[in-house]
């Protein structure tokens, strides 16, 4: 297991080195990728052009500019500069994290509760009322997209804008440090529309796999055994369980581009707004930066679920 | 000569990504304000024209950007969400007032003065300005000699420093260091010297913010570093200044990329010295979000504008249907046309030029872009508040046949095609023409209106669509690319004068091989030579006449295809007594708006 560990982040260091020559590659090639350019102004002078590409150390060969870039990112774990705000992206990214780590892990957490929740309560009265009330919703769910879906949330119960002014609207969120209280509300509905998506697939996949686990023989066993149904039910929710955690490394890269939408609505200016505002603004170490965070951030999960699978599932060893 | 940057993408784009740039100053003084009232205005609306100057002192104004700034440094800014800024913090030379095109005398004491070789231009500088603090001293002739210094300093590098200064003795090979036709014989006068007699335009550009004073020893420093970081470490010299500490610092504090700016007072601003009222006392700008989610908060919010390029189109028929008094539009936002290829392929032909004018049907085209609220069609290439506009003949423009039907005139259409040797009426040139689009709409729009027309007068199209910055970076800036239309190029002038609408756009002598916006690649030598001539015309009014007959000699050649006349949308919470910049396609000017 430990072998299989450290094969996994070694892999993983080596995907992160990948990611990094795609991105570097993919934002230069584009026609539109030369900052030097969109820095001159609407009338670039090719002598303009041509310094700014110097001062920007962009006139160096390509490989020379990679590789300065590597050395930079994996020996001291500097991102390089906003060519804008002339700012530490190393910083900008740390500064930007806490309101997207508490953006995603609300909406984990509430993902996690609700969507296995209702998916075994489903699961456990098929084709009943709530049931089949529950599946329509999660299928509305699925189908919304975040950004569609928080406007929605917006203009229906945001304090300032909404018909019913419940929850403080975009551009409310405050640090936990600041005032919890103002942390926990200005994230309620972020992380309601966050968590929407990813919980309405976790509610149907369980409910599935648990309808199916249900009505296995072992299950069948155990009732006729006379073992408490609590029992039963848990001992059906944890074999139904291993798709829930394979998937639940996938949806975290969806969570990241969720975040990035979520953020851009409700105005939380974690990562994923940093992100948004420099692609807009081409500048290339910051989005190369929020890329290699997404990037490591996803590697580190799916390595954690793939224990987690371990653990869960004591059929499955890793050699 | 900035144009207009589509967003911001950032269509993201995002907008779309992109960002309808603008800057400028338009127009001409008492009669340039009737002009625009005339030509561009929309009834009913507040524009900057009509607003009071008035207000009441005091007050927090919240402002809500959808997008970040992109250069808050005097001597790189460009853009107008930028300049609303940086025009509060700043005292170029000249300025505008909000709701004139008119240059005010600003850091300088009066006029300036330009020799009768028009090749010296002196201007005499106010005593008792100050930098904000930690510089706190008094600023003099040298602090404006260094700022312009700076500009050709490749950590800086000035978008328009070469565009608009480069007669000045020197300041082609410039590259940071004194420059030998700035010259400061006192401390309060500023001498340039010109190596051609292009007086007026530098005199013109003087209103640009990099004429706004630097303090060489302090920000030395900064300038040093690749590329310069003064931004982060700013001074002020205007009414406010980005909040700082102690050590000047304005990085994480006054100004927190993506996320916020803060505008307090300059304690060492001296209001005897300046024409600005600086109601507010403060300014606090939110950047990010959604611009529905923006325009909503500020529509039902009381202290609140919206500082953005572009307002949502929804936002503003929301504002215009529930509460005019919430918007303002402004005139004189710039211009959209159609680039065709003069120079290869089928349109090198002036006939079929004329009759893709006249098919278009560029009623459908505005209609697209906001109709009549927000634009005006286009009959020529002086744009209204523009110096020249009414000369060249005003919202109808100069009267050919082709222009005379903005919903399209097939009759004529068809005339001018057999006059280019197509006798059935249609083209049957055979060959396919790429025509190249801005992806999202309105572009998209337009693009599709043009794509049908040239189809409809027989031509064989490839049509692309890409992303904004895509389509000039690529394509239409391109000259060996070869596009035969580009569906919706837009520019916007960079100060109040016809030479910066027009000559970079149609000079043939400033075509370049990448990065070109002589779109069209017009290179008359008759429309050249004018150019040159008109260059050197000394006086505004003068001026005005020389840019508006050559104006007229464009729409003569038929070297492009005018659609849309952009007015520019902004919205203001029910507690702001707002006042927008006409010079500045009415971003709120925040030294005159106030709070009720």
């Amino acid at each position: 297991m430990t072998a299989y560990i450290i094969r996994r982040i070694l892999w993983g260091i080596a995907l992160l080195v990948i990611v990094c020559a795609l991105t570097f590659v993919l934002f230069r090639i584009f026609p539109t990728g030369n900052p030097a350019v969109l820095r001159a102004g609407r009338d670039p002078q090719p002598k303009l052009i041509h310094e700014i590409e110097r001062v920007l150390g962009l006139n160096k060969p390509l490989t020379t500019q990679f590789w300065d870039y590597l050395k930079n990112v994996l020996l001291h774990f500097n991102l390089g500069y906003s060519y804008y705000s002339q700012e530490s992206v190393k910083s900008l990214i740390v500064e930007r994290l806490p309101p997207t780590i508490s953006l995603a892990v609300g909406a984990a957490v509430l993902w996690l509760i609700g969507g296995l929740g209702v998916g075994i309560i489903s699961a456990l009265r098929p084709r009943s009322v709530l049931d089949r009330g529950a599946m329509g919703a999660a299928l509305v769910f699925i189908s919304a997209p975040e950004f569609w879906l928080g406007l929605v949330a917006l203009y229906l119960f945001a304090s300032d804008i909404g018909k019913f002014k419940i929850f403080p609207g975009a551009g409310s969120y405050v640090p936990l440090t600041e005032d919890p209280w103002k942390w926990f509300t200005s994230l309620i509905m972020p992380w309601f529309v966050l968590a929407a998506g990813a919980a309405a697939v976790f509610a149907r996949l369980m409910r599935g796999s648990l309808i199916e686990t249900m009505d296995e023989d072992y299950i069948r066993t155990a009732r006729a055994k006379g073992l408490e149904e609590r029992l039963v039910v848990r001992q059906g929710v944890r074999s139904s369980i291993n798709p829930i955690v394979t998937l639940l490394g996938l949806e975290i890269g969806t969570l990241l581009g969720g975040a990035l939408l979520v953020e851009t609505v409700f105005n939380i200016p974690g990562v994923g707004l940093l992100a948004y505002h420099a692609i807009i603004q081409a500048d290339f170490s910051v989005i190369q930066g929020t890329v290699l965070l997404a990037a490591m951030f996803i590697i580190v999960a799916n390595i954690v679920v793939d224990i987690g699978y371990a653990y869960l599932d004591p059929r499955v060893r890793y050699s | 000569m900035k144009s207009i940057r589509t967003a911001a993408a950032i269509a993201t784009a995002a907008l779309s990504a992109l960002v309808l740039a603008a800057c400028g100053s338009s127009g001409s003084s008492s009669s340039s304000s009737a002009a625009s009232e005339s030509a561009g205005g929309t009834a009913g609306f507040q524009s900057p024209t009509t607003e009071s100057l008035g207000g009441k002192r005091g007050g927090t104004l919240q402002v809500l950007d959808e997008s970040d700034f992109e250069h808050l440094d005097p001597g790189i800014a460009y853009y107008s969400v930028d300049y609303a800024v940086v025009f509060a913090v700043q005292r170029p030379l000249y300025s505008n007032k909000p709701n004139s095109n008119e240059p005010t005398p600003d850091m300088a004491e009066g006029p300036p003065e330009i020799s009768p070789d028009n090749k010296t231009v002196t201007v005499k500088l106010k005593e008792g300005i100050h930098f904000s603090p930690p510089v706190n001293r008094e600023v003099t002739s040298e602090d404006v000699a260094y700022a312009i210094e700076r500009g050709a300093n490749p950590n800086v590098a000035n978008p328009y420093i070469q565009s608009y200064f480069s007669s000045i003795e020197g300041m082609p090979n410039a590259t940071g260091g004194p420059i030998a036709g700035i010259t400061t014989p006192n401390k309060h006068t500023i001498v340039f010297k010109l190596t051609e007699p292009k007086g007026q335009l530098v005199v013109d550009a003087l209103v640009l913010p990099l004429t706004a004073a630097v303090p060489k020893e302090y920000t030395e420093k900064f300038d040093k570093h690749k590329p310069s970081d003064y931004a982060s470490y700013q001074v002020a010299t205007g009414p406010y200044m980005l909040k700082n500490n102690a050590e000047g610092k304005v990085l994480g504090i006054g100004y927190v990329p993506g996320k916020s700016a803060t505008l307090v007072r300059n304690p060492n601003w001296n209001a005897k010295t300046d024409f600005r009222p600086a109601y507010l006392n403060e300014i606090q700008i939110q950047i990010g979000g959604a611009d529905s989610v923006i325009g909503r908060q500020v529509l039902e919010g009381q202290d609140s504008v919206e500082n953005d390029s572009q307002v949502a189109q929804s936002i503003i028929r929301l504002a215009a249907e529930n509460d005019k008094s919430q918007l303002q539009i402004s005139p004189g936002a710039g211009s959209h046309y159609i680039a065709v290829n003069n120079k290869v392929g089928p349109f090198s032909n002036i006939n079929l030029r004329k009759a893709f004018w006249a098919a278009l049907n560029r009623s459908a085209m505005v209609k697209a872009r906001g109709g009549s609220l927000v634009t005006d069609v286009m009959t020529h290439f002086i744009y209204p508040t523009i110096p020249g506009f009414e000369q060249a003949g005003g919202l109808k423009g100069p009267q050919v046949d082709y222009n005379e039907h903005p919903e399209g005139d097939k009759e004529i259409a068809e005339k001018y095609i057999k006059l280019a040797g197509y006798e059935s009426g249609k083209y049957t040139g055979g060959e396919t023409i790429t025509v190249v689009g801005s992806r999202g709409n309105p572009s998209e729009q337009d693009a599709e209106i043009v794509n049908q027309t040239l189809k409809n007068l027989g031509f064989t199209t490839k049509f692309t669509l890409v992303e904004d910055a895509t389509m000039y970076a690529k394509y239409c800036g391109v000259p060996k690319e070869e596009i035969a239309v580009c569906p919706s190029v837009a520019w916007v002038a960079d100060f109040a004068d016809p030479q910066a609408v027009l000559n970079v756009t149609f000079n043939g002598t400033t075509i370049t091989q990448t990065g070109n916006v002589n779109w069209g690649q017009t290179n008359d030598p008759k429309i050249n030579a004018a150019m040159k001539a008109a260059e050197a015309v000394v006086g505004r009014s003068a001026r005005a006449t020389a840019w508006a007959k050559i104006d007229t000699e464009l729409v003569e050649d038929a070297a492009a295809i005018p659609f849309d006349w952009d007015k520019q949308g902004n919205i203001e919470g029910k507690n702001v007594a707002g006042v927008g910049q006409l010079w500045n396609v009415g971003q709120w000017d925040y030294s005159w708006t106030s709070l009720k």
